[in-house]
């Protein structure tokens, strides 16, 4: 699992720093996020659109400005290449399925359309849980 | 070498409530005319498609306009609209349409509108089914709570980029890249009014006690939803035809909330079929 964790960071950092869409509008793009997969958490780092840091095993008091969490399952529902009705995106799946916004609401909306085109990054290099 | 649409714009002035408003709409076809709404906070672009698909402006007079505050109808002339928070209500939206199609002079239209543009082909269906010869709600429902947030205008965030991409996952993912940015590109410039639009297809728009008093045979209402509607579910709208007396419910596999926008090559399969229903229930 950890080497997977880690292969997993190194591809989502790569596959970030590389995506045209974000690069248009990287700058400004500097904020905190956890991705609470149940059986697995982690923070990324975003500074002007590029993963600064991926922190894959946060302690307790790791700050971080917002939370996506939910269970393991539906992680790997959104990591599918074309992920099913519900499961295609944050909006969808805190309407209709289990996940939970949590943090600094002000801070994913104004970084929502970079972060919602990092988010379906998921589908390219899928999730560790 | 040039190439030039065959889709016309105009402008028309009407009064509704005693507000004046300078009416834009786009237009291609003959025959049967059909009215289309956009979707909250766009514009009459998201009926681009439509309004070029040669098959179906052979045999129908396609109308798309814009809703007053959206694309290029602008908020009332005579009023200072600055003023007052944008709130739409189902009352003066049905004012507004009708008036629209006695200026236009549609006789017997059909109606069609997505999301709340859906949910006011309801309401028309209630209130007016004298007026229309049938409507196809899309991505409609006898209600539809939870979107009305102060987020599509926060003064903290972009509204812009937040309405463009607080909708993104309204469209399914198997839609065409190209199609879904140009959606996204049209909820960059409705930011204003999402909110107030939203007040009428959130708040103001309830018909869960008023749906068996539609008159599905004289105004026929075939309902078509999209499988990865998150907001508008397809049970929703299913459990909203079945009310209906002679009310249809078509499931569209693979698309979202925007279907005219994001998926039309999808979209008019489905659409082909509610036409074709119609005719068949209304003789023509």
């Amino acid at each position: 699992m950890k080497s997977d964790l880690k292969k997993w960071a190194d591809d989502y950092t790569s596959l970030t720093n590389s995506d045209d869409t974000i690069a248009a509008m990287a700058k400004y793009y500097t904020c905190s996020f956890m991705f609470d997969m149940s059986d697995c958490k982690v923070i990324v780092e975003m500074h002007d659109g590029k993963v600064k840091h991926i922190n894959t095993k946060p302690g307790p008091l790791d700050p971080y400005d917002f939370a996506l969490r939910a269970s393991a399952a539906t992680w790997r529902e959104f990591a599918q290449p074309v992920p099913r009705p519900m499961f295609h995106g944050i909006w969808s799946a805190s309407f209709r399925e289990d996940l939970k916004i949590e943090g600094n609401h002000l801070i994913l909306m104004k970084n929502l359309r970079n972060f919602t085109v990092q988010f379906e990054l998921l589908r390219k290099c899928g999730v560790p849980v | 070498m040039v190439k030039h649409s065959p889709v016309t714009g105009r402008y028309v002035t009407i009064d509704v409530d005693g507000k004046e408003y300078k009416v834009f709409y786009l237009h291609n076809g003959q025959g049967q005319p059909l009215i289309c709404q956009h979707t909250a906070g766009a514009h009459n672009h998201q009926w681009r498609g439509l309004l070029e698909d040669d098959e179906i402006t052979q045999h129908y007079n396609v109308i798309a306009y814009d809703l007053p505050r959206h694309g290029k109808s602008d908020p009332p002339h005579n009023t200072e609209w600055w003023k007052e928070e944008y709130k739409l209500t189902a009352d003066h939206y049905c004012n507004f349409i009708v008036k629209l199609c006695d200026a236009l002079e549609l006789k017997e239209p059909i109606f069609m509108g997505s999301s709340f543009g859906g949910n006011v082909a309801l309401q028309l269906a209630l209130r007016r089914p004298d007026r229309f010869k049938a409507v196809i709600p899309v991505e409609a429902a006898d209600h539809a709570p939870g979107f009305y947030l102060d987020w599509w205008r926060h003064p903290h965030a972009n509204a812009a980029q937040v309405c463009a991409s607080g909708v993104w996952d309204l469209m399914a993912p198997q839609s065409p890249d190209m199609d879904r940015w140009l959606t996204w590109h049209y909820y960059t410039q409705g930011s204003e009014a999402f909110k107030g639009d939203l007040y009428f297809y959130s708040v103001d728009h309830d018909l869960r006690d008023e749906l068996r008093k539609i008159q599905g045979k004289k105004c026929p209402v075939i309902m078509m939803t999209g499988t990865y509607d998150y907001l508008t579910p397809p049970e929703a709208t299913e459990n909203t035809a079945r009310q209906i007396k002679g009310g249809v419910y078509i499931e569209m596999e693979d698309i979202g909330h925007f279907p005219m926008s994001e998926n039309y090559d999808v979209f008019r399969i489905y659409l082909k079929e509610a036409l074709r229903i119609i005719r068949e229930r209304t003789d023509g």
